[in-house]
């Protein structure tokens, strides 16, 4: 059933190859399993260890790539996506801090009126346990296992999924929908999958303040009827009103994308919302382990 | 980024829209002569959050003589977890009524959303408010900005339209050159004669525009004293939020979400963290200096009694961290114990390089023990 959002054996392209992070994470995926099929830059790179393209087209009409995870600069990520779209993918991550937000408002038009699926601006992006990723989420916080995962922050969810892995939960399906305020892919976009997917026995939420993505997730759990089994951290309880807290994200108006709101309607939703990793764990492990 | 509304009307005046003069004063000018102003005036806390009327942060001047007084009294508090570094003096206005204006992205849908409102000045989040409030939606650029901002004109009451439509007409603009995420009036002053000007005024900006406006960037490096947070960003590349000045734990952590959820657990357990910070081990390239910075900071805490590092290296490399650590630590000379929780790439070298160094630092690797230790070694040195 995920295979509508991802394939685990999609061929895929590397915005950005050749440079120092594009680089070093192409070799860490094609370690990893990922079908990487070819590289695109402006750059020549005698030691890239996939075929080099100018631009996205290029690449797909030699290779047939159908997605792309871009590792540029975060005011090249528009053209980037803009590149991706001329090309006829069908998915792109990109994993660029720091992208404006009108960027991001322009990439989620064309990317929405082009159907090219976007994870970003900024994420560590996607992964298949034991079979593909795209970005950089951690090989020891990836495991095959029974959980989605969708996640706002790299970190937190790093350490959230570490922690499942050494329980003996991994995950079906992992996506790091990223902290920016105007991202692609959001948490809604993945219940119905979640939903849908036999694999799939719960799906954990690691969430923030800031936003309302949370309560839209909410609304969404009820919609899709999901009766599988919730989970949800939500970081930021204590932060301060009008400051950023590292993610543009995360940044609270009065009354808007507070925890309350969100822990309120994600229960009202069905869903365990936990304030400690530690519970959030105790009740997966405690759900996961009655039913089985 | 919200900017204080001093900063936020010079902006606006400079698009064209008008403002009440006005003067900014900071504590460290309270010392000097009386600023010529014309009195009675405004005296308004500069802060990047509302509720500062109610919190006492905006008071009437009468006489130049009552200023030093009330500027004291501003000066002196603290709203919201805000400390007011600033204080804004501005001339009265006089208006027959108020109105509400606001640009403003909905991050969800994408869109541009547009809203006026026939009164002003009130709290806009109160229900009574949100039931008058008019709204558009608009494909987020200024051509489809002015043809909603048309429609919604066409709501409000005819003495209303022509100062919408004028404000809303040169704050579109604004928004799109400075990539802002919310422009807000309220209130929107409302003259006898028809005229207008802006009473207060909201101007979130976009942290990550910042390499490409370099007006927001001036004032940011202008002013590191009023936008502290914000300037640390733009020079250093990372986060670090002092929380509270008496807080009890530092942290020195990398990943805004975990470092949040630390901060979060540590309240919750009774503690007090001294700081947030996500010092992104990605930036350091071998270089120690900005460890030294935060951990300076962090332990120049007046209650700071235990240091909390967390790094989980999913994908750089402890043996390359923990050298930098230690000559950090040397730097600073510290004198708060350190909890290092450390996990992942690099583990075993790194822990033989803390053996051969004499083992300064106490190390766990799960985080609870290490948030554990952290916390009792602080109410242990609160109870000596």
């Amino acid at each position: 059933m995920l295979d509508a959002f991802v394939r685990p054996d999609v061929p895929i392209l590397v915005q950005g190859a050749t440079g120092r992070s594009g680089r070093s994470q192409t070799a860490g995926m094609v370690a990893y399993g990922t079908n990487i099929v070819a590289g695109v830059s402006r750059r020549d790179d005698p030691e890239a260890k996939v075929p080099l393209f100018r631009t996205c087209k290029e690449a797909v009409s030699a290779t047939g790539a159908k997605a792309s995870v871009a590792f540029v600069p975060p005011l090249d990520v528009l053209p980037a996506v803009l590149d991706a779209i001329e090309a006829g993918l069908e998915l792109i991550v990109t994993v660029a801090e720091g992208v404006p937000v009108h960027d991001a408002l322009r990439a989620k038009a064309v990317t929405r009126e082009a159907g090219m699926r976007w994870v970003g601006a900024s994420t560590p992006g996607l992964a298949i346990p034991g079979k593909m990723k795209m970005g950089f989420l951690p090989s020891v916080s990836l495991a095959p296992g029974p959980l989605g995962v969708m996640s706002k922050s790299g970190t937190l969810s790093y350490e959230v999924c570490y922690r499942l892995v050494e329980r003996g939960y991994g995950q079906t399906l992992w996506v790091g929908v990223g902290g920016d305020a105007v991202k692609g892919v959001r948490f809604a976009d993945l219940v119905p999958l979640f939903a849908a997917d036999p694999a799939t026995k719960g799906i954990v939420i690691v969430g923030e303040i800031g936003g309302s993505e949370e309560e839209e997730l909410a609304e969404a759990l009820i919609a899709s009827r999901c009766e599988k089994p919730v989970f949800a951290l939500l970081a930021g309880r204590s932060a301060l009103e009008g400051v950023t807290m590292g993610h543009a994200g995360a940044l609270i108006q009065a009354h808007v994308g507070t925890i309350e709101t969100k822990t309120a309607a994600l229960r009202r939703a069905g869903a365990t919302v936990s304030e400690t990793i530690k519970d959030l764990i105790e009740a997966v492990a405690g759900t996961l382990e009655s039913k089985s | 980024m919200m900017l204080l509304e001093h900063h936020a009307k010079e902006f606006l005046a400079a698009a064209g829209v008008a403002v009440p003069d006005g003067i900014l004063i900071t504590a460290d000018e309270l010392a000097g002569a009386a600023p010529a102003f014309v009195f009675p005036c405004m005296a308004k806390a500069q802060v990047p959050v509302g509720g500062r009327g109610k919190a006492g942060g905006i008071l009437k001047v009468k006489t130049a003589a009552d200023l030093p007084s009330v500027l004291d009294k501003i000066l002196g508090l603290t709203i919201r977890n805000h400390p007011v570094r600033s204080c804004r003096l501005e001339a009265l206005v006089d208006y027959q009524a108020e109105a509400y204006f606001s640009l403003a992205f909905d991050a969800d849908s994408g869109s541009l959303r547009i809203l006026a409102a026939a009164e002003g000045g009130v709290d806009i989040e109160s229900p009574e408010m949100r039931a008058k409030l008019l709204q558009v939606a608009a494909v987020p650029d200024p051509e489809h900005a002015f043809a909603a901002l048309n429609d919604l004109v066409l709501g409000l009451p005819e003495t209303m339209r022509g100062p919408i439509r004028e404000v809303g007409s040169r704050l579109i603009p604004l928004f799109f050159e400075r990539e802002a995420l919310l422009i807000e009036i309220n209130p929107l002053f409302i003259k006898s004669d028809g005229g207008w000007i802006a009473g207060d005024a909201k101007l979130l900006t976009d942290d990550n525009a910042l390499p490409r406006q370099p007006e927001l960037r001036a004032l940011i490096e202008n002013n590191p004293d009023l936008y502290p947070e914000a300037a640390l960003k733009l020079a250093q590349g990372f986060d670090f939020v002092r929380l509270d000045p008496e807080g009890d734990i530092g942290l020195v952590t990398t990943g805004a979400g975990l470092s949040m959820q630390l901060v979060d657990e540590i309240v919750q357990r009774g503690h007090r963290p001294f700081n947030f910070c996500d010092i992104r081990t990605g930036g350091f390239k071998g270089d120690p200096s900005r460890l030294v910075q935060v951990l300076k900071w962090v332990s120049s805490g007046p209650n700071v009694r235990s240091i909390l590092m967390n790094f989980f290296a999913g994908n750089t490399n402890l043996a390359e961290l923990v050298p930098l650590i230690l000559v950090a630590m040397e730097r600073v000379e510290l004198r708060q114990p350190v909890t290092l929780r450390m996990t992942g790439n690099g583990f075993d070298a790194a822990m033989a390089i803390l053996a051969e160094a004499g083992n300064p630092i106490h190390v766990e690797t799960d985080l609870e023990l290490a948030v554990d230790r952290a916390l009792a070694v602080a109410a242990e040195s609160a109870d000596a």
